[in-house]
């Protein structure tokens, strides 16, 4: 099914995936050793024990959360990347990602009014809040859309940035207003739950996004053959039979899934979906059949790695996650801009 | 394929109204109109990018409205003037796209039988060189050539074609049509093409259909663009037909906006010079001739004729080409110089300059009579002397159709055979009276200036001009050889 050289692509990008999160488990200021951590885990699982003598602080350390945090920077970085992969595909724009469209942000304001009103919709529970932060994300992707369509007919590389910019600091603001409402305190906490981070989440937060990401990921990755077609332009993918409508909702459903799913578990982590695809596509070509899921597996691995600097580099003080992506991110879509005009979009890896 | 009363437009106003239109089978149809006609509207109605108002579309009795895309994807391939592709697909990548409609079971692979597909049609259209290219990396043509194959894998039973060879250089587009008229022979791929080039639409459909404003004026084999007054007004520029030099097809020509409007007279502007070594008749302006001269045959625009003076011996297997060199020699540019050759004495060339009923008239004419012929000998082949020819230049201050040079030509040749048989010259095989030289050539030129006229014959002013000038010089002509001979002998 797969030459030999998607393989190593898949072997690779697990392995290093591995590597994240044995690392993301092992690395911290109390270090656990890696045969307890792997005992553990075990025991957690499927009940077997493989050594005898592990302190029960461990268990807690590794357990409670140190896995749960590793795991959910896993299905964060799984997200965001495969929504921005999706995103850049379907609008054959290379500097699409859900936080430059503008996805992220209305995702966020949903969030932000779900966790400051201590919204719960009946039915739904806990789900509220990635339910909502689903629906105010895909609101304003439509919104961004709808700007685009009415300044320019085409859908420009740089219009739906600039719109998907101005939507952004519209809704920042709307948050900031709402924020300002609160007293000190819940005004630092959600600053700070915005900028984004996977700790201190818990297990609940783990089973929060992953039925999303199921299902996302598989509205998205099964479209692998019409992403492909859309490089062609919506109406010549018609031409060769995609059914050019339906494929988009799916795509944007499944994109806007997985970044309101996201961004409710963690907050608005940046670039996540504009480098790793970028990255991705330098390494495998621009077939989203591995694409869409190397993505992902390298977007997981990228998401644990800037976590573990994030809460190591000023160690014992934690910096958000956000902050570690958009300090890669931001000059990787000042280049990506640059050399795009330079280009004139021809050489977009 | 049935377009049946189609409406359609962009929400306003329907840009093509209740159109009717039937494709035959194998067909290659070629849809021509002006910018703003309605042509790709109608595409994009055919095509299925655009909903139609009312009416239907359909392929063999199916209607292509309500098919799904797959479907229709299978019988319908479509190529458009450039496509971008985003992101770096290689050549190959981009062609497999093409078989999007075909794919089958759960992981929609490519079987063995779409792969040689896809390298035989790789092949027919020359991109197997670039499988592994970056598509970015080809240039106009190529990338057209890459969708065109990108379209072909489709197997599709109708090709839809909107203006793809618009950016294309003269080779590419002869190539790719040059591809689907194979492929319409061996496959019977039926094409409907928009073509912007109503040349190229004329050398390579079997139909065509004219719309404007959203109508189709008129459909037909392409000799419909023929009518040139029809395509004059549709497209508003003043257009001529001609027909294709070897091939039954017509091709246009268009009349830019007036550009030379300087009037010359031609008994002052055109010179006449005669030597030993030729007689060379200039004009600053062009002159509309018709000729068959050595060099410059047909209907031309001509500034120069020269009558070359050659030995009595001269003999050659390439005439064109010493023709070529003496016209070169003298610096007279060959692309816009009749040359004529003569044994006879050019410095002997009659001359004559007249206004005729208000017309003016120029002849030239060098006669030698050895080699007179009567036409209408029906005897055995005889051997005849290859020298002495009359050679005739008539130039007339007139504006003359195609069919009024040929006029021209006749008056010309019966004044000269009126003068030969008034001089008595005879054939000296057979002792009749003889019509004209073996190798006689003659020139008709004419200024194009005043009112167009499609006569030159005996009953217009014109022909009887040209039959009387012509017939003096003649004779004129015809007696100083007699002199020149008895003198010599």
């Amino acid at each position: 099914m797969f030459s030999n050289k998607a393989w190593l692509y898949y072997a690779g990008s697990l392995g290093l995936l591995a590597a994240a999160i044995t690392l993301g488990l092992f690395y911290s200021s109390v270090t656990v050793p890696v045969p307890h951590i792997v005992h553990i885990i075990l025991d957690k699982t499927i009940g077997f024990h493989l050594l005898d003598d592990v302190p029960s602080n461990q268990y807690s350390i590794i357990w409670e959360i140190r896995l749960p945090r590793v795991l959910l920077a896993l299905c964060v970085g799984a997200s965001l990347a495969l929504a921005g992969a999706a995103f850049q595909g379907l609008l054959r724009n290379p500097l699409a990602d859900p936080y430059t469209i503008g996805v992220s942000s209305g995702a966020a304001l949903g969030a932000v009014f779900v966790i400051f009103f201590q919204l719960t919709i009946v039915g739904l529970g806990a789900f509220t809040l990635p339910a909502v932060s689903i629906v105010s994300g895909f609101l304003t992707l439509m919104l961004v859309f709808g700007l685009v369509k009415l300044s320019s007919r085409s859908l420009a590389i740089e219009t739906i940035i600039l719109a998907g910019i101005i939507v952004s600091a519209f809704i920042g603001s709307i948050i900031s207003l709402i924020i300002s409402l609160g007293s000190q305190d819940e005004m630092t906490q959600i600053i700070y739950w915005l900028y984004g981070s996977v700790g201190m989440r818990g297990w609940s937060y783990v089973q929060l996004i992953v039925p999303f990401l199921i299902i996302g990921s598989v509205m998205l990755v099964t479209r692998y053959r019409d992403l492909n077609a859309l490089a062609l332009g919506e109406e010549a993918a018609g031409h060769i039979g995609v059914n050019v409508g339906r494929g988009k909702v799916f795509i944007l459903g499944g994109a806007s899934l997985l970044t309101g799913a996201a961004v409710a578990v963690s907050g608005t982590i940046g670039f996540v979906g504009l480098v790793i695809p970028h990255l991705v596509r330098l390494v495998t070509g621009p077939d989203h059949r591995h694409v869409l899921p190397i993505s992902m597996i390298i977007g997981g691995a990228f998401l644990i790695f800037a976590d573990i600097t994030a809460r190591t580099i000023i160690a014992p003080k934690e910096l958000p996650i956000g902050v570690i992506t958009a300090l890669i991110g931001a000059p990787m879509f000042a280049f990506l801009l640059i050399r795009n005009r330079i280009g004139k979009g021809k050489k977009l890896a | 394929m049935n377009i049946t009363g189609l409406s359609g437009g962009y929400g306003g106003p329907p840009i093509i109204e209740s159109m009717n239109l039937h494709i035959k089978q194998g067909e290659f149809f070629g849809l021509l109109g002006p910018n703003g006609s309605g042509k790709t509207t109608l595409f994009k109605l055919v095509s299925g990018s655009l909903k139609p108002e009312t009416g239907d579309v359909s392929l063999q009795g199916a209607s292509l409205l309500t098919m799904s895309p797959v479907q229709r994807a299978r019988k319908i391939a479509v190529l458009t003037q450039e496509t971008n592709v985003s992101f770096d697909f290689t050549v190959e990548e981009v062609i497999r796209l093409g078989r999007y409609a075909f794919q089958k079971g759960l992981f929609k692979m490519l079987s063995r039988e779409d792969r040689a597909l896809i390298d035989e049609i790789m092949a027919l259209t020359d991109t197997e060189r670039f499988r592994d290219t970056s598509f970015f990396r080809l240039s106009g043509g190529e990338k057209q050539r890459v969708l065109l194959a990108k379209a072909l894998v489709q197997e599709p039973e109708v090709l839809l074609l909107d203006e793809p060879t618009n950016h294309l250089d003269i080779r590419h587009t002869f190539d790719m049509l040059n591809v689907l008229k194979e492929r319409q022979k061996t496959q019977g791929l039926t094409v409907f093409a928009i073509l912007h080039d109503l040349n190229i639409a004329a050398l390579y459909c079997d139909r065509v259909g004219l719309i404007h404003e959203g109508k189709l004026q008129e459909t037909g084999p392409v000799d419909i663009m023929r009518r040139s007054e029809r395509l004059s007004s549709i497209y508003g520029v003043e257009t001529w037909t001609q027909s294709h030099p070897t091939l039954p097809r017509p091709q246009l020509l268009m009349n830019p906006k007036k550009q030379d409007e300087s009037v010359i007279s031609l008994h002052e502007s055109v010179t006449v010079e005669a030597d030993r070594n030729l007689v060379k008749i200039s004009s600053p302006k062009p002159l509309r001739t018709i000729s068959n001269g050595v060099a410059g045959e047909g209907i031309q625009w001509i500034r120069h004729i020269a009558n070359f003076h050659v030995d009595k011996q001269y003999s050659s297997r390439t005439p064109e080409a010493d023709m070529k060199a003496w016209l070169e020699k003298r610096s007279l540019p060959v692309e816009q110089s009749i040359g004529l050759m003569t044994a006879v004495k050019t410095e002997m060339a009659v001359i004559r300059k007249e206004t005729i009923n208000g017309i003016a008239f120029t002849a030239v004419v060098t006669a030698g009579t050895g080699n007179a012929v009567d036409i209408t000998y029906d005897g055995p082949e005889l051997e005849r002397e290859k020298i002495g020819t009359i050679n005739t230049f008539l130039a007339v201050d007139a504006n003359l159709t195609d069919g009024a040079l040929v006029n021209a030509c006749m008056s010309a040749v019966e004044a000269k055979v009126q003068a030969l048989r008034d001089e008595d010259v005879r054939d000296p095989q057979t002792g009749t009276p003889a019509t004209s030289t073996s190798t006689d050539a003659l020139v008709i030129a004419a200024t194009q200036q005043g009112k167009r006229t499609p006569y030159a014959g005996s009953g217009t002013p014109v022909g009887r001009g040209i039959g009387r000038i012509v017939y003096e010089a003649t004779k004129e002509a015809v007696r100083a050889d007699r002199r020149w001979k008895e003198t010599h002998a």
